[in-house]
């Protein structure tokens, strides 16, 4: 009984802790919403990302077994993390603060808002909002899209992004874009930034020797730097950019790290031999003390014998 | 002097005389009782802190993720490094003919039994789950010096045994007539183990072969046994470790612990069994030198241990250094090099001290300084890992042993002194047959003059 008042008297110090240092998130990114509905699909990728990119501190959602940092990260599915917005959660992955990383150039806002989807199903009384449609203060009353192409002869990527108004469709011109390809840990930036011309259009180079799967295939994604000023529209495209590459499973051949009947040979034949060795010499040994026994007994024996005559 | 050291043209009466007096410690008599019931005593108390680690885990012991290797491995590395000086004396200076190391050698290997036997128990006392001890053999890995270190240690306590048991038989049997009022089980034994040996030529011959094979078998095995025990360490990338004299340095560092040890064993039987007939001053004059000679080379290792990392301070390496030698371990690393090797070797370079007993007092430093030198090795390597950790708490990262754990520890150590008192008290410890030889030997040397 008094260890879990003990506990309480320190979760309410904690907490007061906590309010004095509350990480406030600016008023026009609170309402911030996915421009897609969560569904099965947006959760299972956000579970990939979280257990790569988050579980080593947040630990397994529901289990408070996250790290003990200062302030703590917190599990996901208490009401510490959940009582933010959907803009709140994706302003704070985003930008990050003291042991929080930001993830501003590790994950796209498709896949910020993936995590977020699957951080929320663990909230069984949340309820979606989500505005499918993107606008931006530089084109007031349109709505932002953007598309990556792949130009294979010159091995660039063309980025075109465009706004739709009742009038029609304009280019989106004079916005500084990047682009990123999805790597296993974060993303890897391609070219540099670039600034859409008259006709909404970007040329990013493609790295030499990018590896791609076995077909080939990167996903790309592309988003405005200034999405305060653009909007947040991005785009994730597959394109067969990169390199075929045919990933060996490291534990195919014989290595150090594989198991016992997957050791490099030499190590194998040296233990075995060793062994083998040592232990013959010993049996060996073992003999001759049986010879000994041996050679006594049946001396004695002639001895004896040679007495009794 | 071609002849087998295992001559069997022999003087009955100095026969007599040798085994008289080195037989006559070969009883339980109320000292043994009482000494092998106060170590049992402290033994069940120490059992009994295992089974609180045994039920509750290794969370009772200081080691955490960081450092999980503490005491229990220091232990068992003390012990690998002190057993090898059964080699160093029966083999190395054996084979190259060396005589006055006739009468300790029995000592030497006594040694290496008991240390040896208990290294491998040590291990399990750092097991939290020591039920799957199997699975190392089940599934252990050829790649994993684990294993070897595991088939290392049973091969060379098995040698170890024969090494003291071969030479033996001669005088178990001489002893077997000379055991009146021993108890039966003891005279049965001796029966048992004397296999026969009657002495014969052929058998003499046997015996011969059988002791070359484990003297030659024993070196390389020696040298594998502390080579491995030194890679647990080496093969791992850890500032501290990540060395490449790390076999050398182990087994140079073994000679002087065991040599201290053989010391210190000396002097017990010598005083305690009245044996100054057979282990002289020059014994030990001589011995004093082989320590001397050992902690040199052991100096030698230590210097191109530190002072190559130091020369270059490779980031890492400059965390581990700057711990070691002025920070948090400063005081234990500098008292272990300075009073367990500096000034031993001074002091032993004065022939004084080189008697018996300022000799028993040095190895008495030279051992315990051997075992908190094993700590220094083991232990602060894993204070600063190569992958920072931030803001747990202090004990993650910074070792201090438990009560619990210390008396684990102290439990091994008192096994090791229960097989000693057994090996020392129901066998001869010196080699009566060898002697008699020698002192016939001398005897007829003398005459001829
Ligand atoms: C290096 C450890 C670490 C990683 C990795 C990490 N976090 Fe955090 N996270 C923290 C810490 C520490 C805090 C508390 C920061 C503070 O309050 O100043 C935090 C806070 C948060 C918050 C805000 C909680 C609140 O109080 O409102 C959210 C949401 C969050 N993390 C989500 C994520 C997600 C999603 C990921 C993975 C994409 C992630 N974190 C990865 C350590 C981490």
């Amino acid at each position: 009984m008094r260890k879990i008042l003990a506990i309480l008297i320190i979760l309410q110090l904690l907490s007061v802790n906590m309010k004095a240092q509350e990480w406030v998130v600016p008023d026009d990114r609170k309402g911030r919403l996915s421009t897609f509905p969560f569904d099965d699909n947006t959760r299972s990728s956000g579970q990939k990302i979280y257990n790569l990119n988050c579980m080593s501190c947040h630990g397994t959602p529901g289990k408070s077994n996250y790290l003990n940092l200062v302030p703590p990260p917190g599990d996901p599915a208490t009401d510490k993390i959940q009582h933010n917005s959907d803009g709140e959660m994706f302003y704070k992955v985003q930008s990050g603060r003291g042991q929080m990383p930001s993830f501003r150039s590790v994950l796209t806002s498709d896949e910020l808002w993936q995590v977020v989807s699957y951080i929320r199903s663990f909230n069984k009384s949340y309820k979606q909002q989500f505005r499918a449609v993107i606008s931006s203060s530089a084109y007031p009353g349109a709505t932002i899209n953007m598309t990556l192409a792949l130009n294979e002869p010159d091995s660039t990527f063309i980025l075109t992004a465009w706004a739709d108004r009742e009038t029609g469709r304009v280019p989106v011109t004079d916005a500084g874009v990047r682009i990123f390809i999805h790597r296993t840990f974060g993303h890897q930036a391609v070219d540099e930034e670039k600034i859409t011309d008259k006709t909404g259009k970007a040329v990013f180079k493609i790295p030499l020797k990018l590896n791609g799967d076995s077909l080939g295939n990167v996903t790309v994604s592309a988003r405005f730097v200034d999405e305060d000023t653009f909007g947040t529209a991005s785009k994730d495209t597959v394109l067969a950019a990169g390199i075929r590459t045919y990933p060996v499973s490291l534990v195919k051949e014989r290595a150090m790290w594989n198991k016992a009947s997957k050791a490099p040979l030499w190590i194998m034949l040296s233990y075995i031999l060793g062994v083998l060795i040592a232990w013959s010499f010993i049996i060996i040994v073992l003999l001759k003390i049986r010879d000994i026994y041996i050679t006594g007994k049946y001396i004695e024996s002639a001895e004896s014998e040679k007495q009794n005559n | 002097m071609a002849r087998s050291i295992y001559n069997t043209d022999i003087h009955r009466e100095k026969l007599e005389s040798v085994s008289s007096d080195i037989l006559r410690n070969v009883r339980i008599n109320k000292g043994f009782i009482i000494w092998m019931g106060i170590l049992a005593l402290a033994l069940a108390a120490c059992v009994f802190a295992y089974t609180i680690q045994l039920k509750k885990g290794l969370g009772v012991t200081g080691l955490r993720d960081a450092t999980s290797w503490g005491m229990y491995i220091a232990t068992f590395v003390f012990f690998v490094a002190t057993s090898l000086v059964g080699m160093l004396i029966s083999s190395v200076l054996g084979l190259a003919g060396v005589k006055w190391i006739r009468p300790i050698a029995r000592i030497a290997e006594i040694i290496a039994v008991a240390f040896a036997a208990i290294a491998g128990l040590v291990i399990v006392s750092d097991m939290g789950r020591p039920d799957r001890l199997p699975y190392v053999f089940m599934f252990g890995r050829f790649q994993s010096p684990i294993l070897w270190d595991v088939t290392v240690v049973t091969t060379y306590f098995f040698v170890s045994l024969m090494l003291w048991f071969i030479p033996l038989i001669p005088d178990l049997a001489i002893a077997k007539t000379r055991l009146n009022g021993r108890p039966g089980f003891l005279i049965k034994a001796y029966e048992l183990l004397s296999v026969n040996w009657i002495n014969h030529d052929r058998q003499v011959k046997i015996m011969h072969q059988a002791m070359r094979i484990l003297l030659i078998l024993i070196v390389p095995l020696a040298f594998a046994i502390h080579t491995v025990t030194s890679w647990l360490f080496a093969l791992t990338p850890r500032a501290g470790w990540d060395s490449t004299i790390f076999g050398p340095y182990f087994i140079s560092g073994a000679f002087v612990s065991g040599t201290a040890a053989v010391i210190i064993a000396m002097y017990f039987y010598r005083e305690n069994y009245r044996l100054s007939r057979y282990l002289t001053n020059d014994h030990f004059e001589k011995i004093g030198r082989v320590l001397a000679l050992v902690s040199i080379i052991y100096i030698y290792f230590n210097i191109n241990e530190f002072l190559v990392p130091a020369y270059k301070l490779k980031t890492h390496d400059a965390i581990h250094l700057r711990e070691l030698l002025t920070g948090h371990h400063a005081m234990l690393f500098w008292s272990v090099q300075l009073l367990g090797l500096v000034i031993p070797v001074i002091l032993l370079l004065i022939k004084r001290m080189r008697r018996p007993l300022p000799l028993l007092l040095i190895s008495a430093v030279v051992l315990t300084a051997s075992w908190f030198k094993r700590y220094i090795i083991v232990v602060p390597p894993q204070e600063h890992p190569y992958l920072p950790v931030q803001n747990v708490p202090i004990e993650w990262m910074v070792y201090k042993p438990t009560v619990i754990e210390t008396a684990v520890t102290f439990g091994s150590l008192i096994l090791v002194l229960m097989i000693i008192t057994v090996l020392s008290k129901l066998f001869p410890v010196l080699p009566v047959w060898e002697l008699a030889e020698e002192e016939a030997s001398a005897k007829g040397e003398e005459n001829k003059q």
